[in-house]
């Protein structure tokens, strides 16, 4: 698998579905856009996984799909929350790679045993992907992953994922700016100064 | 400003202190400027607010302020001493290193404690399995040490209905009040209770050539990036470099005091930013590190002439771990609260901070509203999601959507009554990043304690409900697996059988080294303690300062 390494980004995304047709068509005009702007900018890098395989990548990044789905709304995908993964497991949570790999033999060997004929969990339909994974919810290794994705999802996209903000965009959180002014939100804007004397 | 002054290491210092955070950096600037020789050690970095960074995912996650994650810190928690102590990915005892310490990273509310916290067990009298016991001083005593702190570091608020009484005004008004507190004070004086401001370690003015607060929203484990949080980093550290007396050694990790045979302590050893052994000799130390490393220092420099650590004849110093006791119960609104915005606490209730025979335990504390688990996203992720939500796949990545901005959390905070089986010892077998042992904490609530969290959570229930929450939910509460407020390991006392450091913070057992900081506390109060600590740091200044003067050191 040494070769698929070198892989670039864009073509990962599609060997992964994300520029496929039937996905366009799911995610809506926005998420379209930024996922335009990524495959662009990641042609531009022709930037290679540095630690995980391709079949690694695209199994993790499906599971990272399944936890922070792409509906109306963007999700794990769209923020490529995969990059992250390959990034950390290489650096800062390096000693959690033995057991991303452990993990994801055994959940391809539970794929490979209910569904002939595919041997990875990226290439089940998605309603299969979530069946596979309530089996393994609350294990450690899906506890990792989903650990992996709410940081790659909702860190600064420095460290790899939160592409474009979407992750804060989504839920929103306009980041760290720097300062705000009161009000803040809606009750505090409504507030009478002494309207609660106690 | 003056440059800060190198001390050759051979010729002693008239004080090292080990900590810089809220009471080594004010035992710093009281002391030189005060015209004594200073070196404050610090094992962290030297970061500035321009160091100081929103991302949560470098300080929070992966520890930044911290030191690096536990993985190279070498803590080690557990329950009981039945179980072997393990590191979580997360640090169990939490605190930064960094010059500054945890009044870095810390939310900077601030409390003071009350006259019974001083005077409880006289009051209510014993607790069986308890080393429960009043302190050798008096709110009274601690006053003038309060009011200074609220003038020297700057504190914002105002005063509320049960506070007790000071002798000056809050220095500056308090923040602007966010919408948790403005729910909050609907929801508590609808059932009845009494809503005040929360007091904060934050400017709402420009006060010394600091900034008022931004309202950036990135105070809980965060530094401050314009020295709006009144950290003594911000607020005492440059004044300490200014006087020409202090030396900040930072990155410097004290692993012994020695003593000699005269049985004084006379030089520190530490371990520099390379990892070489140094040594420096002193007239006298102060070990100000927080209630969870003093310990630790006072444990590593065991000798043939104190065999069980150092001041440590009583066999209190490492006993008595306090934490404090939380409960957190949270809400979701109508409309957005983005409580990501501003300070982290607005409004809290103290109606129920006294102990009362009718709730059937001991205990108080009070209730307040805050950001906590949506402050930040990953916070979120981890904590803040309801219970009823599976935690992935379309509903949650909905519910998140939803609630992020429309959520607030009521936190309790109460007491933690102190027992030898909540302690800080040496673990036997891991080390940390330098090789000294791994500090190891040993912990589980009093039942008490946890009765008063969960009767506080109760009421914070009754409060969301009255202020209109279209969803409340309270985390579980059960024995804590791990804390920021470290508390009690080295407590004052007037008896040396049953204590480490007398009233003013000199040990017992070896006339020239003293110890201040949360270890002190003989109870641990009903909220944050850092006040309480920066009060008993300028009043060990001045007790210390003119004992040297005296030549009685």
């Amino acid at each position: 698998m040494q070769s698929n390494n070198t892989l670039s980004r864009r073509r990962f995304l599609q060997s992964t579905g994300a520029l496929s047709g039937t996905s366009l068509l799911k995610i809506g005009m926005p998420a379209l856009a930024m996922i335009t702007q990524a495959a662009c900018s990641a042609k531009q890098q022709q930037a290679p996984f540095t630690t995980l395989n391709v079949a690694e990548a695209a199994d993790l990044a499906a599971i990272a799909a399944r936890i922070m789905p792409t509906t109306d709304t963007p999700g794990a995908a769209d923020a490529g929350v995969v990059y992250f993964f390959d990034r950390a497991l290489g650096d800062e949570m390096k000693s959690d790679l033995p057991a991303i790999r452990s993990g994801l033999e055994a959940l391809n060997n539970t794929v490979a045993a209910s569904h002939p004929g595919k041997a990875h969990f990226a290439k089940l339909s998605d309603d299969d992907q979530d069946r596979a994974l309530a089996k393994i919810d609350g294990n450690a290794f899906f506890g990792l992953v989903w650990l992996l994705t709410m940081f790659g999802f909702f860190a600064m996209s420095r460290h790899g994922g939160n592409k474009d903000n979407v992750a804060w965009n989504l839920i929103g959180y306009p980041g760290h700016n720097g300062a705000w002014q009161a009000p803040f939100g809606y009750y505090d804007a409504e507030y009478d100064e002494g309207q609660a004397d106690g | 400003m003056a440059d800060s002054p190198s001390f050759e290491q051979r010729t002693p210092v008239d004080f090292a202190i080990i900590g810089s955070g809220a009471a080594g950096g004010i035992l710093a600037r009281e002391l030189s400027v005060a015209g004594f020789d200073v070196v404050l050690f610090e094992q962290g970095k030297y970061r500035k607010a321009a160091d100081f960074t929103h991302d949560e995912y470098s300080v929070l996650i992966n520890s930044e302020l911290l030191g690096g994650g536990t993985r190279v810190n070498g803590h080690t928690f557990r329950h009981d001493a039945s179980e072997i102590a393990t590191s979580p990915r997360m640090p169990a005892i939490r605190y930064a290193q960094t010059v500054g310490g945890s009044s870095v990273h810390f939310s900077a509310n601030f409390l003071r404690l009350r006259p019974s916290d001083f005077k409880e067990r006289s009051m209510l009298g014993p607790i069986s399995g308890t080393n429960f016991a009043d302190w050798p001083l008096t709110y009274e005593e601690l006053e003038p040490y309060y009011t200074k702190v609220e003038w020297e570091m700057g504190v914002s608020g105002a005063p509320g209905p049960f506070d007790a009484p000071r002798s000056r005004p809050f220095p500056m008004p308090p923040l602007p009040i966010k919408s948790c507190g403005v729910l909050f004070e609907k929801g508590a004086k609808a059932i009845g209770l009494h809503s005040q401001v929360q007091p904060h370690a934050i400017l709402s003015k420009p006060m010394n050539g600091r900034a008022a607060c931004m309202q950036c929203g990135h105070c809980m484990f965060f530094g401050c990036e314009v020295n709006a949080k009144s950290s003594t980093l911000a607020a005492m550290i440059p004044l300490a470099e200014a006087s020409g007396h202090c030396e900040i050694r930072a990155e410097s990790a004290v692993f012994r005091i020695e003593t000699n045979s005269a049985g004084r302590a006379s030089e520190v050893l530490y371990y520099d930013a390379s990892g070489k052994q140094q040594a420096q000799r002193v007239k006298a130390v102060i070990v100000s590190a927080n209630g969870a490393e003093s310990a630790r220092l006072l444990l590593m420099s065991a000798s043939d002439q104190h065999p069980d650590g150092l001041a440590n004849s009583s066999g209190f110093v490492g006993r008595n771990l306090m934490f404090n006791a939380h409960a957190t119960a949270n809400a979701v609104f109508e409309r957005p609260l983005n409580e990501f915005k501003g300070v982290q606490a607005s409004r809290l209730v103290h109606d129920f901070y006294e102990s009362d025979d009718k709730r059937g335990f001991y205990g108080g504390g009070g209730i307040d509203a805050r950001a906590l688990w949506s402050s930040t996203p990953i916070l979120h992720a981890l904590r803040g999601m309801p219970p009823d939500v599976r935690a992935w796949g379309k509903d949650f990545k909905d519910a998140f959507a939803y609630n992020f901005t429309r959520q607030m959390t009521l936190a309790s905070s109460t007491t933690s009554l102190a027992m030898d089986r909540n302690n800080i010892t040496l673990d036997p077998t891991n080390t940390d990043q330098w090789g000294r042992p791994a500090l190891r904490a040993t912990y589980r609530d009093h039942d008490d304690d946890l009765a008063m969290a969960r009767f506080l959570q109760d009421r914070s229930m009754e409060i969301l409900d009255a202020a209109g929450a279209k969803k409340a939910w309270a985390d579980p509460v059960h024995a804590t697996d791990g804390g920021e407020h470290l508390l009690g390991t080295c407590r004052m006392g007037d008896d040396p059988a049953s204590s480490v450091v007398d009233r003013y913070h000199r040990s017992h057992d070896v006339k020239n080294l003293f110890m201040c900081d949360g270890g002190s506390m003989v109870t641990s109060g009903r909220g944050q303690p850092t006040m309480t600590i920066m009060a008993l740091a300028f009043r060990a200044a001045q007790h210390i300062a003119a004992a040297a003067r005296a030549g009685n050191i």
